[in-house]
């Protein structure tokens, strides 16, 4: 199978990487847009566009009828749905295979079961994956719950099964709390996810984000590409990620590479897939598999040489992964600062006009970024708008010319949080390396004035 | 869209000579066909230039496209993409947009009449044309009564969401 023209059906930054990707392996581009991005970068370097919708996403990236239609008209080969919007929808990637369209993604199932946190969990354990202790399935009654939870020892967490961003989700400290607390989580969820499934895990103090980049044919052969360190968030949210982590040996790097590259073997995975863990104590615990390409894949791509979106297109064409894992050489050190059109205190949204757009330069400094002088944020979607990616031999080299290339950044017409960044890789805490998921809110409540 | 289509023809010529439709016709197919944007035939002191505009990328038309070429001034170089297409004249009336990406169809089925016809008269509530989604057919009906100004789009062409279709005044 051959990839003449490829639909991203995506926006931002990230429509923007997948068609340079595509470019340079000498495949057309079909942009499909929202008329809010109609003067988006990705849309004029796209050899073919499309408008799919007003500025809602619901009525435009996430409109399958018009996406779809828009494949048709233009007789696209393939679709690439970058991450968020519909690359997790296992519905989408159905018909999109249905209109015999090449999915550039997992396969469907794949999609689905992951998709469903138990369900994910379950397929986790059968694959040999350790997981947080806790419920196999949905909690049904507090008696249960209580008799698991003196089990697991408190503090525990009650989660949404269909939950996300810190929704439906409760620590519970002490027995007495467990029945309210559950009922809350379940109110909850009901409200925002229609659905009032909760489980309950073991309640990790202040554990570490650390994820692993896999990759999959489909047919049995799969590679890892070792770990990013994505422990810097807000409000679940992350800010800034490095690889490799500064808290895993490489004895551990390779021991869990190898554990999750023969879970994705197993599976028969196909495509791009990240498997994330928490990390506490020397102890890896499965929290979620992403079955799509990462926002931080380039800190991945930086330390290994593999372009990732090539890698996938590949997969996808039916090609097989360009290496074995006897070939994948991770080297240096490599970090990304997620840049937002947000007030770097207060987080509130600032989107407008573009005055003035520099992006710093020089040797080992990558900037993904949709933005231009003269370019419009719209105010319909993500506050993203680009990421600076940089490279060094070593952390510290990295960190240097992290700050190097912050110095250089200019976005002039809105507040961004490249000062937010200049101030965190400054700190001695994240100089050592030391830092946990919770670390930064910490820190920002810290340095607030 | 990379398809080239609506070749506009438009014939010149040195004196007040007669029109010949089919040469004309031959000329306009042979600008397609080459994409080329102009051709000129000479014969003695006939002479007949055909010229079209570049082929329309599908988003070029979108009104907010081509407004984005104004701002464009210290912004990279782009395809051109954003200079072709004529900007829409400016005829009053409604406009009535495309409510999805399809295909056009001016006709109920292929070979019948259209379903209107430019200078006549319409009828709230009465079908314009047909917009095909996904092998659905999509009736786009008048919001209100009046006469047909312009049909601006050909029949099977694709047809991207909000893309002016017909201006009823």
């Amino acid at each position: 199978m051959q990839i003449n023209k490829l639909l991203i059906a995506n926006r931002g930054e990230i429509a923007l990487r997948i068609h340079r990707a595509c470019h340079e392996m000498g495949i057309k581009t079909v942009a499909v847009h929202s008329t809010a991005d109609a003067d988006a970068m990705h849309v004029r370097l796209a050899d073919e566009t499309v408008c799919i919708g007003p500025p809602p996403a619901t009525e435009s990236y996430l409109n399958i009828p018009n996406i779809i239609s828009a494949a048709e008209i233009v007789h696209a080969d393939a679709i690439h749905p970058g991450y968020g919007f519909l690359s997790e929808n296992a519905q989408f990637a159905e018909i999109v295979e249905s209109h015999n369209i090449i999915w550039v993604g997992p396969k469907p199932e794949h999609i689905r079961t992951m998709g469903d946190k138990i369900e994910a969990k379950r397929t986790a354990a059968k694959l040999g994956l350790p997981l947080v202790p806790g419920s196999d399935g949905p909690i049904t009654s507090v008696a249960q719950a209580k008799k698991l939870a003196a089990t697991i020892g408190y503090p525990v967490l009650i989660k949404a099964a269909s939950g996300g961003g810190g929704r439906g989700m409760k620590v519970v400290e002490a027995e007495e709390q467990l029945e309210s607390l559950m009922s809350q989580a379940a109110s909850e969820a009901r409200s925002a996810f229609g659905d009032d499934t909760v489980y309950m895990e073991k309640y990790l103090a202040d554990p570490r984000h650390i994820e692993f980049q896999v990759f999959g044919d489909g047919e049995g052969a799969a590679i890892h590409l070792g770990e990013r360190d994505c422990s810097l968030q807000r409000r679940h949210q992350k800010v800034l990620e490095e690889a490799p982590s500064p808290a895993i040996s490489r004895v551990e790097r390779e021991a869990m590479g190898e554990r999750v590259r023969k879970a994705m073997a197993e599976m028969g995975y196909r495509g791009a897939g990240t498997i994330e863990f928490l990390y506490e104590n020397g102890e890896f615990y499965f929290i979620e598999m992403n079955t799509r390409l990462q926002v931080e894949h380039p800190v991945t791509e930086m330390i290994s040489d593999i372009d990732l979106v090539r890698e996938q297109i590949r997969v996808a064409c039916g090609e097989g992964l360009s290496c074995t894992q006897g070939e994948v050489r991770l080297h240096g050190h490599a970090m990304e600062c997620r840049i937002n059109a947000e007030d770097p205190e207060t987080f509130a949204p600032s989107p407008g006009l573009v005055k003035n757009y520099v992006a710093p330069g020089g040797m080992h400094v990558r900037v993904d970024s949709g933005l231009y002088t003269g370019y419009r944020v719209p105010p319909y979607y993500d506050s993203m708008i680009g990421k600076l990616i940089v490279y060094g031999r070593d952390r510290d080299e990295c960190i240097r010319r992290l700050k190097r290339a912050l110095e250089e950044f200019v976005v002039e017409g809105m507040k961004t949080t490249i000062p937010l960044h200049q101030n965190l890789v400054r700190d001695p805490e994240f100089l050592a390396g030391d830092y946990t998921i919770k670390w930064l809110e910490r820190w920002l409540a810290r340095t607030a004035v | 869209m990379a398809q080239p289509k609506n070749p506009a023809g438009s014939a010149e010529s040195s004196g007040g000579m007669r029109i010949d439709p089919a040469l004309v016709r031959e000329l306009a197919e042979l600008l397609t066909v080459n994409e080329l944007t102009e051709i000129e035939v000479a014969d003695g002191d006939r002479r007949i230039k055909v010229s079209r505009e570049p082929a329309p990328v599908l988003g070029a038309i979108a009104p907010a496209a081509a407004a984005s070429a104004a701002p464009a001034l210290s912004a990279p170089p782009m395809h051109g993409k954003e200079d072709v297409g004529a900007p829409p004249e400016e005829i009053a009336g409604t406009t009535i947009k495309s409510p999805m990406v399809g295909t056009a169809f001016l006709s109920p089925e292929p070979g019948a009449p259209p379903f209107i016809e430019v200078g006549k008269p319409v009828k709230a509530g009465d079908t314009l044309l047909i917009v095909e989604a996904m092998k659905v057919m999509n009736p786009i009906t008048a919001p209100e009564g009046g006469v047909v100004k312009k049909i601006i789009v050909a029949d099977a062409q694709p047809i991207e969401f909000d893309q002016p279709l017909v201006i009823i005044g």
